[in-house]
């Protein structure tokens, strides 16, 4: 008996793994996470080309001392502005002409400060693309010290000694978990929202190859072989557990990639790759929450592929199923706001929601032990309730042909066997 | 051991409210060959997949191989369905041995058995492809390898010969020839009677999910008495049908095989003809299976469409 559900898992296992879907994804994979993790590295260390701006003081105050300034503003250790004259004639007749040359495209922008600077603490920047945040940014930050560092003068204050006294504050967000301390910039957020993705797209994808596979077997008529071989139950365990493995051997590959990745990068582009550490916890609990998921979502679409004939037919019953799936994803910024909340620990609980909100809260902060062993027995009940049901229907749906069954037939089917 | 390798008793199933298979109870005895014949929609699918277990019986039992039908039983049999189905993407090696794997047979001998059946059957240089790019023929060789690698005792086939070239229908009667000289027994349904005919040494006739006619071949044919008449002939036979004593005609133009009532003299049948036709040959048969078959599937006196 074990022979044969052997039989099946291997068979599973060996036509996912070697399937071309299966190697481009592998490949794909770690090949894209490199992609994420250095490219932006890449980009902001070249940092793009300068900024070619003008600098209008209708003070007459300021004027050489902010483009002085911008002369010498760095970031990463390279210049970002390029200083442009600010041509001649009234101040009116200035700021005409740099409009005009930031739409003929001489001019990124220019600054543009009015008489009373000092006193008002107003300026405005003009420029065809006021996207650029961290630039902006830089230029308003370096104008407002210039600006208080004047008012000061004015007050007779010495603006060396007041820097010094009003100088910024050393501010750090210090993670508290029961494995120590952790400094996070909120790397972890986004490691845990990268995370929920591929989980989230991982059980979907799984699940889908598992009713691709069932309603293959349907049309290409191989079911009813297997089946006089096979009792249903077994033939539905081996898929799942068949095309589970395939997604683990999946992740495994992955992991070694990003592994790999991490020890490689870490020499040579030392401390400048934001690559956030994964805690072993989260590890375990993503392919636990994987395998939970997909087992639960993957039974439901082999019961839908055993129903249906086609693919086309079975979009209509896809969706209501993965619904839930959705919803776990709609919630999570719920769970991000306040993980240790009411709601999310409610929301956390209920099982179709558990594998990506438990596991969402696994990664932020981690939750009491009573409350994932609760989830996990919650799921775990869900998940043998949800195989009662798909493997009634499966029995049933895999040797009928013909016309699509309807919802209650299919509620038929899963009574009277 | 038992002397019969099938037993049905009282099986009936009904789809939907209607009856596919009422009250059905055969013998198959071990070592022979036994047609199950009917008409399409008479219940035979629907029977040999209530042996497989496929379908659940709603009443009666089945033993099989002298033991009540169980998982355990069921892989004793080989059971190649009317719908032929393998894998599409999966090597032919690789098919044949599951296929054997989930009939409970280990790999490696699986694998050891393979290459005598691949060679036999003209499909060794095909052994590494994929299915998909097999014919319909090589995949229906194929899917009876599948059937017979794990060397059942019971061999199920529902429409063997259905799909296969001439050649093929020889090397398939071959094997089949052979498997039973070697001590299988065989339960195959058929559309073509002078195969059933030949091959079989049983036949059980169902009609409308009912048993109408079963036994052994002869049997059944002295059943029906020697009571048919060839008759071949120019001219313009389309009397010949509502002579006396004349119960139905399978008229072929040239040739018309009567069938007289019972107890009716073909004499005067002879006579007529001779007066009225050119007669080239005349003769008094036992009537063939086909004959048979036709005459109790459409009832006695109505024409054969």
């Amino acid at each position: 008996m074990t022979g044969k559900l052997w039989a099946v898992i291997r068979r599973e296992y060996l036509e996912r793994v070697r399937s071309k879907a299966f190697i481009i994804g592998t490949i794909v994979g770690p090949v894209l996470m490199g992609l994420i993790m250095v490219l932006p590295v890449l980009i902001m260390g070249k940092g793009g080309k300068l900024l070619r701006v003008a600098v209008l003081d209708a003070s007459g105050v300021l004027q050489s001392e902010v483009e002085e300034s911008l002369r010498e503003a760095r970031r990463d250790g390279e210049p970002r502005f390029d200083v442009r004259p600010r041509g001649s004639g009234t101040a009116e007749a200035r700021e005409e002409a740099l409009k005009q040359a930031v739409l003929d495209g001489e001019l990124d922008g220019f600054l543009l400060l009015p008489e009373d600077v000092v006193d008002a603490s107003s300026a405005s920047y003009y420029g065809r693309t006021v996207s650029n945040q961290r630039d902006l940014n830089t230029m308003r930050w370096m104008l407002r010290d210039l600006l208080v560092a004047h008012r000061l003068t004015d007050a007779g204050l010495d603006p060396e000694q007041v820097r010094e006294l009003t100088r910024d504050m050393d501010w750090r967000t210090i993670r508290l978990s029961e494995e120590g301390e952790k400094e996070d910039e909120g790397l972890g957020i986004l490691l845990a929202i990268i995370l929920l993705m591929i989980l989230y797209t991982s059980i979907l994808m799984w699940g889908q190859v598992v009713m691709g596979g069932v309603i293959e077997e349907k049309s290409s008529r191989v079911i009813e072989v297997v089946a006089s071989g096979v009792p249903s139950t077994q033939l539905l365990a081996g898929k799942l557990l068949g095309v589970g493995a395939a997604g683990l051997t999946q992740f495994l590959v992955w992991s070694l990639s990003l592994l790999g990745i991490s020890l490689a990068t870490a020499g040579p582009m030392a401390s400048g790759l934001p690559i956030p550490e994964i805690r072993p916890l989260v590890l375990v609990s993503f392919v636990v929450f994987f395998l939970l998921g997909f087992a639960f979502y993957a039974s439901l679409y082999a019961a839908i592929g055993a129903a249906v004939n086609t693919m086309q037919e079975a979009q209509n019953f896809i969706f209501p199923i993965i619904i839930p799936l959705i919803l776990g994803l709609v919630c999570f910024p719920v769970v991000l706001e306040s993980p240790d909340g009411t709601l999310a620990v409610v929301l956390s609980l209920i099982p179709f929601l558990t594998p990506l909100l438990m596991f969402l809260r696994i990664v932020i902060l981690t939750p009491p032990w009573w409350q994932i062993a609760l989830s996990l027995a919650l799921m775990g009940a869900a998940i043998l309730g949800v195989l009662w049901v798909a493997g009634r229907i499966y029995r049933v749906g895999i040797l009928m042909y013909g016309k699509k069954p309807t919802f209650p037939e299919l509620m038929r089917w899963v009574r009277h066997t | 051991m038992s002397e019969q390798a099938l037993v049905l008793r009282g099986v009936s199933k009904a789809f939907a409210g209607h009856v596919a298979v009422r009250d059905l109870s055969l013998d198959v005895p071990r070592g022979s060959v036994f047609g199950l014949l009917g008409p399409n929609g008479a219940g035979k699918t629907t029977t040999l997949r209530m042996v497989m277990n496929i379908l659940g019986v709603d009443a009666g039992s089945i033993e099989i191989l002298g033991q009540p039908a169980d998982q355990a039983t069921r892989d004793r049999i080989g059971y190649m369905p009317e719908e032929r189905g393998l894998y599409p993407r999966m090597v032919l090696e690789e098919q044949l041995v599951f296929m054997a794997a989930i009939k409970g047979l280990g790999r490696r001998e699986a694998t050891e058995r393979l290459g005598p059946w691949l060679e036999r059957l003209g499909l060794a240089d095909w052994r590494q492809r994929k299915t998909n790019e097999l014919s319909k023929g090589m995949q229906q060789k194929a899917q009876f390898i599948a059937t017979v690698l794990h060397e059942p005792e019971l061999l199920i086939m529902d429409e063997p010969m259905s799909g296969l070239d001439p050649v093929g229908m020889d090397v398939m009667r071959d094997v089949m020839v052979d498997l039973r000289r070697r001590g299988a027994t065989i339960v195959l349904s058929s559309h073509q009677m002078d195969t059933v005919e030949k091959l079989c040494d049983r036949v059980a006739l169902i009609n409308k999910g009912e048993l109408v006619l079963d036994g052994a071949v002869g049997e059944v044919k002295d059943r029906h008495g020697k009571n048919t008449v060839v008759l071949a002939f120019d001219g313009d036979g389309s009397f010949l049908g509502s002579l006396p004593g004349v119960a139905r005609v399978s008229d072929f133009g040239q040739y018309v095989e009567i069938r007289l009532e019972e107890g009716a003299d073909p004499q005067p049948l002879l006579k007529e003809a001779v007066q009225r036709l050119t007669v080239r040959r005349f003769e008094i048969v036992v009537p063939s299976l086909h004959d048979i078959f036709v005459e109790t599937v459409t009832g006695p006196g109505e024409e054969a469409a």
